[in-house]
């Protein structure tokens, strides 16, 4: 186990033995000048962020001095080593954030026309929604899919699915296509290579963009299949074919959003993702891979939505300790291995009272990402925590992030927060509570243990519970929440999508089963069975298997009977 | 947390099962409530994610508990809660009431009342008020 390395900076209450000049100014305009026209006045918040970072009246140079700022060794320039100005040399000047959507509802059919909506409009990248029954390994006609088809994603049961999913969207006519499937990753990425086979498109003239991190399904997002360390390595599979045969492609995406969005806070978020990345990448590495092969085909997806500033320090301090990982702990030489490449999901505090002014929140939660750099940008529909987002929502989003990326002059210089007092200052904050995190899942023996002991999980439920005392006490505002309160209301819409969607999907699937190649199923479902049973990368079987239009839950089922399925935790 | 509204003798504490059902793995909800719960004094079971609607019954009538609070988010409720109060009804379980919270459409809460859930919680509800609800509704004999 390595050790983690030592943050930038020193932390020392000052610098040297003298207190400089500015420092004592400092100190000196807060007691004579701001205290004076502070004192009586009640706090009108706690001026904490989310992560636990006390928040100053004012920044100055004093507060470069203390955190040790040093600019070449610890910020640099975009495109260069140690990356916290941006992973690309020209970032959003030459080459704006990629615009992409989030998006799949019903069955394959009506998903479609959605699809073709949204390329129509500018989206440059999608990400398919799936439903829950597909991301747990379940097919349409089983009894767990009860009520659970087409309603929060689409519904794939084989590829003849995903072929009229993209029936005229060729897969290289937009930047990226791709989807979650967390549990199921080498699944999904051989659908998106056998469609590529089918609609005669080569693999290394598009681009595949995979979640695949199942570890966090275990800490927060709940669509776990197996138990944990057999997950990791099915997925870990799906990187290393990636690196064999397309190494474009973005094989896999470790998440913060949803240990965020938990509970966990965004530097422990970020803490227990880079732990949970540097197990997969220890998986390739005792396989053989280098970490100049491996680290380039792996994203991340940070997340932060209650604090402008943190957002974008904590995208900054991202890259600067991705780049310190790989460069000092792994021995990377490449700088595409260097590079942290961001996707990013925007949201704010999302609220059920008065969902319009989700548009306001989410705007703003995403400008803080654009503003941090990120490299892919999604933006959440203003009534998504509701439902799958309508036509309009969707299309505002998509507005949104094309007004993010033209209008206002956002984009036009690179790292425009670098330099400021506050967000320096923030940035080594937020980096050492990310190290700090990092250490103490080292000290519970890494990213498996923090599964395990429960460590994760007592990590998000402590903070959900402080989140939502919080909001009752009213330390953290929450506008028609807690001021202005109104009553949360959930439409009549939500949830009401397409009712011909799963009796469509239903026959569809009973068609493909008795039309398709039995034997052919039958022997490469025998094949994906000895791979697994031998250790071996599973993809390739699992590729024929889905070309012969084996079902998903075909193909999981060997898994559940080979590896044993999860057991639930009842901790909370 | 406020204390509850109105404190009688009680033959025993408050047992409430909170129940993930379906395949939603949203539970960060449900666990804040149940610690809320747990925090408020009252015996607090947690189902843990994916479990079947039998499985709920099973666990509520094994841990003898007045209430299960199911927490859905999916939009399978229409489907799934009234499944739930049969199940129970036909297990002689009549006198277990059930809680329901997370996302759930206006429209449908008269149709959820009428199969047998008692109460609905939108998502963002504060925990004091549904403790305050259970305190006040919960009958011993």
């Amino acid at each position: 186990m390595m050790n983690v390395f030592k943050p930038s900076g020193t932390f020392s209450p000052v610098p040297g033995d003298a207190v400089s000049e500015v420092s004592s100014q400092t100190a000196r305009w807060k007691e004579e000048t701001f205290a004076p026209a502070a004192a009586g006045k009640k706090d009108r918040k706690k001026f904490v962020t989310d992560t636990g970072i006390a928040i100053e009246p004012l920044y100055t140079p004093a507060h470069l001095e203390r955190i040790d700022f040093d600019y070449l060794r610890d910020v640099g320039f975009p495109g260069e080593y140690p990356f916290t100005r941006g992973e690309r040399p020209g970032m959003n000047r030459t080459d704006p954030f990629v615009v992409s959507a989030y998006s799949g509802f019903g069955d394959a059919e009506i998903c479609n026309g959605r699809f073709r909506k949204l390329i129509e409009i500018g989206t440059e990248q999608i990400l398919v929604a799936l439903d829950l029954p597909t991301q747990c390994g379940y097919d349409s006609d089983h009894e767990m899919a009860t009520a659970e088809v087409g309603n929060v994603g689409v519904a794939i049961d084989t590829l003849a699915d995903m072929e009229i999913l993209f029936d005229g969207i060729p897969a290289d006519s937009i930047k990226r296509i791709g989807t979650l499937g967390n549990s199921i990753g080498p699944i999904v990425l051989a659908l998106y290579a056998a469609l590529g086979e089918k609609q005669g498109i080569a693999w290394d003239r598009y681009t595949v963009n995979l979640q695949n991190d199942p570890l966090k399904e275990y800490i927060a997002r709940g669509t776990q299949i197996l138990p944990p360390a057999p997950a990791a390595k099915l997925a870990s599979d799906a990187v290393a074919w990636c690196v064999e045969h397309a190494p474009n492609w973005s094989a896999m995406t470790v998440c913060v959003n949803h240990l965020n969005a938990g509970g966990a806070g965004s530097s422990m978020g970020t803490a227990i993702a880079l732990a949970n990345a540097r197990h997969y990448i220890d998986l390739l590495l005792a396989q053989g891979y280098t970490i100049d092969q491996v680290a380039p085909l792996l994203h991340m997806f940070p997340d932060e939505r209650h604090d402008f500033f943190v957002s974008v320090a904590n995208l900054r301090a991202l890259r600067r300790i991705w780049a310190r990982m790989m460069k000092e702990q792994y021995g990377a030489t490449t700088q595409e291995a260097m590079t942290c490449h961001t996707t990013v999901y925007g949201h704010g505090q999302e609220a059920l009272a008065e969902p319009l002014n989700n548009i306001t929140r989410t705007a703003f939660g995403t400008l803080a990402y654009v503003l941090g750099g990120a490299s892919y940008v999604y933006l959440a529909g203003y009534d998504e925590s509701v439902s799958t987002p309508n036509e309009n929502s969707a299309r505002v989003a998509l507005r949104t992030l094309q007004i993010l990326a033209n209008e206002h002059g956002f984009t036009d210089t690179i790292d425009p927060l670098g330099g400021s007092y506050f967000v320096e200052t923030l940035t080594a904050q937020v980096e050492r509570q990310i190290l700090d995190g990092m250490a103490q899942i080292e000290q519970v023996g890494g990213a498996l243990s923090a599964i395990s002991t429960g460590f994760a999980r007592r990590v998000m439920t402590e903070g959900a519970v402080r989140r939502q005392r919080a909001i009752d006490s009213g330390d953290r505002p929450w506008v028609t929440v807690n001021m202005w309160p109104q009553k949360p209301d959930v439409p009549n819409t939500a949830f009401r999508g397409d009712p011909k969607a799963e009796g469509r999907q239903l026959a569809r699937l009973a068609q493909v089963k008795s039309t398709r190649d039995q034997k052919r199923v039958k022997a490469a479902l025998t094949e994906v069975e000895r791979a697994t049973a031998e250790d071996r990368n599973v993809v390739p079987s699992v590729l024929e298997a889905v070309r012969a239009y084996a079902t998903i839950g075909e193909i999981v089922d060997i898994w559940r009977r080979r590896f044993g399925a999860f057991v639930p935790s009842t901790d909370f | 947390m406020s204390t509850p509204s109105i404190e009688l003798p009680r033959r025993r504490k408050i047992r409430v099962l909170i129940a993930k059902v379906g395949l939603d793995g949203h539970d960060v909800g449900a666990r804040v409530v149940a610690r809320g719960l747990l925090d408020a004094g009252m015996e607090v079971i947690y189902s843990g994610l994916r479990r079947t609607n039998e499985e709920v019954v099973r666990a509520a009538i094994e841990e003898d508990v007045d209430w299960v609070g199911v927490s859905i988010l999916s939009g399978a409720h229409r489907v799934l809660l009234p499944k739930l109060r049969k199940l129970l009804d036909e297990s002689g379980a009549n006198d277990i009431r059930i809680l329901a919270g997370g996302i759930i459409p206006q429209e449908d809460i008269p149709e959820l009342h009428a199969s047998g859930v008692d109460k609905i919680f939108l998502s963002g509800t504060p925990i004091a008020e549904i403790v305050d609800y259970i305190v006040k509704e919960t009958k011993h004999a």
